[in-house]
């Protein structure tokens, strides 16, 4: 059974998330794979050692044998021995605009993916389920291409300046009261990285003597800040409401750590869609924990904003909230309005000291005119303010999309996390094996997918994450599923039992240690 | 193929030991290296089991207490470096689920091993080692102490 959450009134709709848990032969099996695995790396470096076999990485030159090593050895064995073997399914070169579908070029590898060549032929219309183009912007024709023409023809592509400096165009003007406009806050500020917004950012707003409580799963953009800015971080369980109250009562009454001072502030970091997961934060209930304990909300809604909410407005927006609630609403240019950058909104005087205190905002140059363009045509487009409707439909589409596709997997058979509303679609792999696999065999069949492994997912939860898009048309998403069916039956990928565990009554333990504060 | 790309876990080595189905993982495979051991004809029953226990024990040393680091780059930028596997384990926290799951293993498996001995001196004095060498670096007092300098770097 699904669980579905009311709580109270708090939730306007059913919040339907789940997460299977793994079956435990799979467990086991995985385990296998991964001892198999070792035992042959061990194997493949003592021949490396011993020059029975050519060793094809990088080593250090004979004159350097006595010195003390640069590297070490041991923690290249996870790239040379496992990730080598399957090296394949990253880093192919696409040739055409990363629509709906696109062309990519065919390499082959004749020492097991050591080196690669190009055969010269490029794989036309792969059906691409791996771009975050959840809106269908990334065109190269069209409203958005033409208005970016004309503003590169008329601005040029560089700025050649900081915003600070000589780089404050009009453009960049209208964009921030554009964005200010669509999240509904006072004032918004624009970036030219997405990344840079995050970790530039945070440490002007927080400092020694702070408190982050950050999500176990944010991203690297945001961990990043949070250890740069030298506040004290606390990790939250993820999504988990009650993990977050617990830290918020013993930060509020222990105070500091030596000196039981108050904190000066305190500030929680969560993501609007988790990538890799797939799931909605519970943002109902952590505006209301804020409001409670008196402490900042910064939300990066990087792959919510356009893609969730009636309106497109994002997670603020699919929740029905006051987007006043959130003190700082992140987000990017990157996924749903096909340009680049980032954007911070707020109320106007936070904005205005970002303008000053911010390094990205400071010396970092300002965004390149036709991508300002290319986001100020599609934010319109979404807010409809161009006269047609086609933002509306896209927003609808993509919600169309997300629920059939979501569907039609479960129903055969596959483990899919996340929520029932977010486009970002984890498909359970676990055995490594079948990750390399996976990605060979979707590719084949003219789909290009994204397969994530250990270390960037815990060890036995590798996945293929789909990342859906208004543009895909049914008959792409049916041609997709009966693809991804064909290779679910051959890789024996259909793991669900059918028992969903109810989000809620996963235990809350106190099993998870983490490095101590310095 | 970055550590950590999909969760803020600094070192996933920490939780290996944690995950879903690894206890059992590890039952099984001494399972299994008892059974093969057993399928050798010319091997008594009560050297079968010294063998599982020498054999479980010497691994565990190795890939426990031997073995340094880990199989791939951290971003905090080597702190455990010249940690092994069991000072790793759970950040360093003793006590752990984990940690006395591991404890209790090598000692179930020295009951077992001599009972189906019949308690014989030479076989006894051969596991009692093999226990010890597998038990004491678990202490917590041993925690990163590298006796006469062996295996420091």
């Amino acid at each position: 059974i699904n669980h579905i959450m009311h709580n109270g009134g708090l939730y306007k709709r059913p919040f339907n998330e789940a997460f299977e848990e793994t079956p435990m032969l799979v467990a086991v099996l995985t385990y296998v794979g991964y001892g198999v695995l070792t035992l042959f790396g061990y194997l493949r470096d003592f021949m490396r050692q011993w020059k029975i076999e050519k060793c094809q990485n990088a080593i250090e030159r004979e004159e350097q044998k006595d010195f003390v090593p640069l590297y070490q050895d041991f923690e290249n064995f996870y790239n040379r021995n496992l990730y080598m073997r399957i090296r394949d399914s990253w880093n192919r070169p696409i040739c055409s605009v990363p629509g709906a579908k696109v062309d990519m070029m065919e390499r082959v590898s004749h020492d097991y993916n050591w080196t690669f060549t190009y055969t010269g032929r490029v794989i036309k219309d792969v059906i691409n389920m791996g771009s975050y183009n959840y809106l269908g912007f990334a065109q190269n024709s069209g409203t958005c291409q033409e208005a970016a023409a004309k503003v590169l023809s008329r601005y040029g592509a560089g700025v050649c300046s900081s915003r600070q400096e000589m780089g404050n165009l009009d453009i960049h003007e209208e964009l921030e009261k554009l964005v200010a406009r669509f999240l509904g806050v006072e004032s918004a500020m624009a970036y030219g990285m997405g990344f840079a917004t995050n970790s530039m950012n945070i440490p002007a707003l927080v400092g020694k003597g702070c408190l982050i409580l950050s999500d176990e799963l944010n991203h690297a953009s945001l961990v990043l800040g949070a250890r740069l800015s030298g506040a004290t971080i606390r990790i939250f369980k993820h999504n988990n409401m009650q993990s977050l109250e617990k830290l918020l009562k013993d930060a509020i009454v222990h105070g500091q750590p030596r000196t039981r001072r108050p904190w000066k502030k305190i500030l929680i970091l969560v993501e609007g869609i988790y990538s890799m997961e797939g799931s909605i934060v519970r943002l109902p209930e952590v505006i209301a924990l804020k409001k409670k304990y008196k402490s900042y909300l910064y939300l990066d809604e990087a792959h919510s904003i356009g893609a969730l909410g009636p309106n497109g407005r994002g997670v603020v927006d699919y929740f029905g909230l006051n987007p006043e609630d959130v003190d700082v609403m992140m987000g990017t240019f990157t996924k749903s309005f096909g340009a680049a950058g980032g954007y911070i909104g707020g109320k106007k005087e936070l904005i205005d000291y970002l303008r000053t205190h911010s390094h990205s905002a400071v010396y970092a140059t300002s965004m390149s005119p036709p991508v300002v363009e290319q986001i100020i045509t599609s934010m319109k487009c979404i807010m409809g303010e161009d006269g047609t409707t086609i933002g509306r439909q896209c927003v609808q589409q993509l919600a169309e999309n997300t629920r059939y596709f979501r569907r039609r997997l479960k129903e055969m058979g596959f483990i899919i996390y996340g929520n029932e509303d977010s486009p970002v679609v984890p498909l359970m792999l676990y055995m490594p094996a079948k990750i390399g696999a996976f990605g060979r065999e979707m590719l084949k069949r003219n789909i290009g997918v994204v397969v994530v492994g250990f270390p960037a997912t815990p060890i036995i939860e590798s996945r293929a994450r789909f990342c859906l898009s208004a543009a895909h048309t049914k008959e792409m998403l049916d041609t997709a599923l009966k693809e991804i069916n064909e290779v679910g039956d051959l890789l024996q990928l259909k793991y669900s039992r059918h028992r969903l565990v109810p989000l809620l009554d996963r235990p809350f333990d106190e099993t998870t240690y983490e490095e101590t504060e310095d | 193929m970055n550590v950590g790309t999909a969760h803020s876990e600094v070192n996933p080595n920490t939780r290996v030991m944690n995950s879903r189905g690894i206890w059992l993982s590890y039952v099984l495979g001494i399972g299994l290296l008892h059974v093969v051991l057993l399928s050798i004809p010319f091997f008594s029953v009560p050297v079968v089991w010294t063998l599982t226990n020498i054999i479980h024990n010497m691994s565990m040393y190795i890939f426990l207490h031997t073995v340094k680091g880990t199989p791939f780059e951290t971003p905090d930028q080597g702190k455990a470096r010249l940690l092994t596997h069991w000072e790793q384990m759970d950040y360093g926290v003793q006590f752990t689920a984990s940690r006395k799951f591991l404890t209790i293993m090598p000692i179930v498996l020295y009951f077992l091993t001599s009972f189906y001995t019949k308690y014989d001196r030479i076989h006894f004095v051969i596991n009692t080692i093999s226990l010890m060498s597998v038990l004491i670096p678990k202490l917590p007092q041993l925690h990163g102490v590298r006796i006469f300098g062996i295996n420091k770097y």
